[in-house]
């Protein structure tokens, strides 16, 4: 059994690759072109590049709508699709909402009232209009922003698993910056990821995944204090608010791409998260919440850490496996 | 007071006309009236399809690899383009233009492609040694094509498909993947440094690194074979001719000439897999005047990736990532608008950033000294210079035959001289199409 190790740096992290097998020259061959598509995405998914799909799309499509690549437009189609099914709370239109509070590249502070009105007039993935017969999408005012980096890496990671099954690839674990991972096959019963407790670090439960994405939010970074308030940057979209929500929420699923932007909606959603999944057979949860009078934290799950239970619905039919 | 455009654009009579043309076209969009085709000339279409009311120029990609999808992507954001057929010998890459091109047929055979009469326009994205018999087919059933570069993988070869596209050149528009010729900052650098803003030229320089094996891999072994023509000796053009092609063009295009000769050094240092092919190499172009070119690709290290760079007298022009910088001598004449440019860091060296479309930029109310954000690929510029061409031309392309045939002898033989660690002198007689 031979151990291959690959890495890349793309969509502002760095993505790990490990990969087993037995012929070394061949994992590495594939484990190469999974990576190089992570690359191609985040070409095609940058908020910061011009030329990239999301970069055309804010520049352009508050005036008129604008034609993207068929498969940025299914992503933005299963964005949508998440926005609803959390009740708004994943919602890639917020960047007005994070810079009326100071939040795209600075450290924050608090919105005249006139200014967040003005934010949440532009916040709203109900406001991108997405038409399939011709694959444009359309703002329903100028000044929206489509930022993808709630999801991009999940989907990153599993289009990149798409390629290295299409090559024959049975083992591997593949992860975007340490927030998403995925376990393709496994090597002896699953593939173990631990998930760490926020205040402690220690292992707060482990994971077992086999063919199945685990995404991991948790409510650290920037904040700041006004009037004896400390404001987290974890915006709520529909309210335009920070909120004190879970200070972690960890999502795993067969799709990458739900998880990332799922754990995302928990964090927002807090004791209500689990609400939002528990249709889902196939979707395990788990969120924690800080009591700050007391310093105390609670966990809630859906079916984590216990093994996956059988299928009754599937959150996204597996389309993308040849 | 507001930066001054640094940089002179040269000016070129049929690129007018074109760009007259595509103002009325696009006038005619914004009023809803979308029989723009109406304001010029029906030249551009294939001999099956004579009088067919013309919005959109129907493609087909042939080869659905990497350069293939990225092809298609960059089709798919422009309105005048319709992916009408892909073409792939893999039953994998098929099912994955069947997602990423719906509505688009798919086929095994290029030969469907080139029998339906429907197809205007195709783009040769196979391995270099299979674009032959391709592209020759394609220009005998009327097709437009772009070819990607190099343009194939013996000299024969591509000088057969230069003689196909210089017969049909009155008919049919052909155009040699050399995108960055297109790319307004690599055009507006390519101007200025034509101009004289190096003073006299001294040498130039250019690299290629990546740290990547080469290899790809299928299940399927016949297939794998097939995916690996990079590294198989008997096809592949090494990578001076899959990576360095472009920039060895560029300073083709810069240096107005063409190089005399060139000296090579090939190892293979760190993919030690079985093959025999170089993976690490440096060649040196001579060109008239005492200008070298020194480039060198490797793909075990990554260091400092791709640029290319041209010294003189007066200044040192880099070009990385469709960006252009300026540095420099003390003693080199202000120009007057470096005063106002953005300066960006290089360890010691400020960078004076040149930026194109400055003024165009400053009109739009756009900060003149930012980088371009309307920029877009070197492809997509090359791409829509093409399909313009195939809608109103034929004109003599930016990266036509000749220089595409041209860039690739160049590279052949450079790839050559690695192979031997040897030094060739350029024939004029390799260079002639007749």
């Amino acid at each position: 059994m031979e151990t291959v190790r690959l890495a890349c740096r793309a969509m502002a992290t760095r993505f790990e690759l490990v990969l087993q097998g037995d012929d070394a020259v061949r994992l590495r061959a594939a484990g190469e072109e999974a990576l190089a598509e992570i690359e191609r995405l985040e070409a095609r998914l940058s908020f910061y590049r011009a030329s990239s799909d999301i970069g055309r799309i804010n520049a352009g499509a508050g005036h008129a709508p604008v034609p993207v690549a068929p498969p940025v437009f299914h992503l933005l189609q299963q964005a949508a699709r998440l926005h609803g099914l959390t009740d708004g709370a994943f919602d890639p239109t917020v960047g007005p909402l994070m810079r009326c509070w100071g939040f795209a590249g600075g450290a924050g502070h608090r919105p005249a009232p006139a200014a967040l009105t003005a934010a949440r007039a532009l916040t709203g993935m109900h406001r991108v209009h997405l038409d399939p017969d011709r694959y444009t999408v359309a703002f329903e005012r100028p000044g929206m922003l489509l930022d993808l980096g709630g999801i991009g890496k999940g989907y990153a990671v599993d289009e990149a698993v798409a390629l290295l099954r299409e090559a024959g690839v049975e083992r591997a674990l593949l992860h975007g910056g340490t927030s998403t991972v995925y376990a393709l096959g496994h090597p002896e019963a699953a593939w173990r990821v631990a998930l760490p407790h926020p205040a402690t670090e220690a292992p707060l439960a482990v994971v077992s995944l086999t063919d199945e994405a685990l995404s991991v939010s948790a409510c650290r970074g920037k904040a700041f204090r006004e009037d004896d308030l400390t404001y987290g940057h974890v915006l709520d979209p529909r309210t335009g608010h920070p909120v004190r929500g879970a200070v972690l929420a960890a999502v795993a699923a067969p799709s990458a791409t739900a998880t990332d932007a799922l754990a995302t909606a928990l964090l927002v959603l807090g004791q209500d998260g689990l609400a939002a999944v528990e249709g889902y057979d196939d979707v395990r949860a788990l969120i924690v919440m800080e009591d700050e009078t007391t310093g105390t934290f609670e966990v809630l799950h859906q079916n984590l850490p216990p093994a996956p239970c059988a299928l009754r619905q599937t959150l996204f039919p597996k389309t993308h496996t040849p | 007071m507001k930066p001054m455009k640094p940089i002179p654009a040269p000016i070129d009579a049929k690129r007018l006309t074109r760009r007259h043309f595509l103002k009325k076209s696009s006038l005619a969009t914004l009023m809803g009236l979308s029989t723009a085709p109406d304001v010029v000339t029906d030249t551009g279409a294939g001999p099956d399809v004579p009088d067919a009311p013309r919005e959109t120029a129907r493609c087909a990609v042939i080869g659905f690899g990497s350069w293939g999808r990225e092809l298609a992507a960059t089709l798919q954001r422009m309105p005048e383009a319709e992916i009408v057929a892909v073409c792939d010998t893999y039953g994998v890459m098929r099912k994955r233009a069947e997602r990423e091109v719906p509505g688009a047929a798919t086929h095994e055979d290029y030969r469907v492609i080139l029998d339906d009469p429907a197809v205007q326009a195709v783009f040769v994205a196979t391995p270099t040694h299979r674009h032959r018999d391709i592209v020759v087919a394609a220009l005998a059933t009327g097709k437009h094509v772009y070819c990607e570069a190099p343009l194939a993988a013996t000299l024969d070869d591509a000088r057969t498909i230069a003689r196909a596209a210089r017969d049909a050149g009155d008919r049919l528009v052909f155009q040699a993947g050399l995108q960055y010729r297109f790319d307004p900052q690599y055009q507006s650098v390519s101007g200025f440094i034509r101009s004289g803003a190096l003073g006299k030229p001294v040498l130039a320089r250019a690299q290629y690194h990546i740290k990547n094996s080469w290899r790809r891999t299928s299940p399927n072994a016949a297939r794998e074979k097939e995916l690996n023509w990079r590294l198989d000796p008997a096809h592949s053009p090494g990578l001076i001719g899959e990576l360095g092609i472009h920039q060895l063009d560029t300073a083709r295009w810069i240096l107005e000439n063409r190089p005399m000769a060139v000296n090579g050094f090939g190892n293979l240092i760190l993919w030690d897999d079985g093959r025999t092919l170089p993976d690490t190499i440096q060649t040196i172009f001579e060109f008239p005047g005492g200008v070298h070119l020194f480039f060198d690709a490797t793909l075990a290290s990554s260091f400092d990736g791709r640029y290319e760079l041209f010294s003189g007298s007066d200044s040192t022009i880099m070009l990385r990532d469709s960006k252009g910088w300026m540095f420099k001598e003390v003693d080199a004449p202000m120009i007057g608008w470096e005063v106002y440019a953005r300066k960006d860091k290089f360890y010691k060296e400020q960078g004076i950033a040149l930026v194109a479309n400055a003024t165009q930029l400053d009109a739009q109310g756009q900060d003149p000294t930012a980088d371009d954000p309307n920029a877009e690929t070197p492809v997509f510029y090359a791409v829509k210079d093409f399909l313009d061409n195939v809608f109103y031309g034929p004109f003599e392309s930016s990266a036509g035959y000749l220089q595409g045939f041209e860039a690739t002898v160049m590279a052949l033989k450079a790839n050559e001289a690695v192979l031997g660690n040897q030094r060739i002198a350029f024939d004029e007689a390799w260079f002639s199409l007749d």
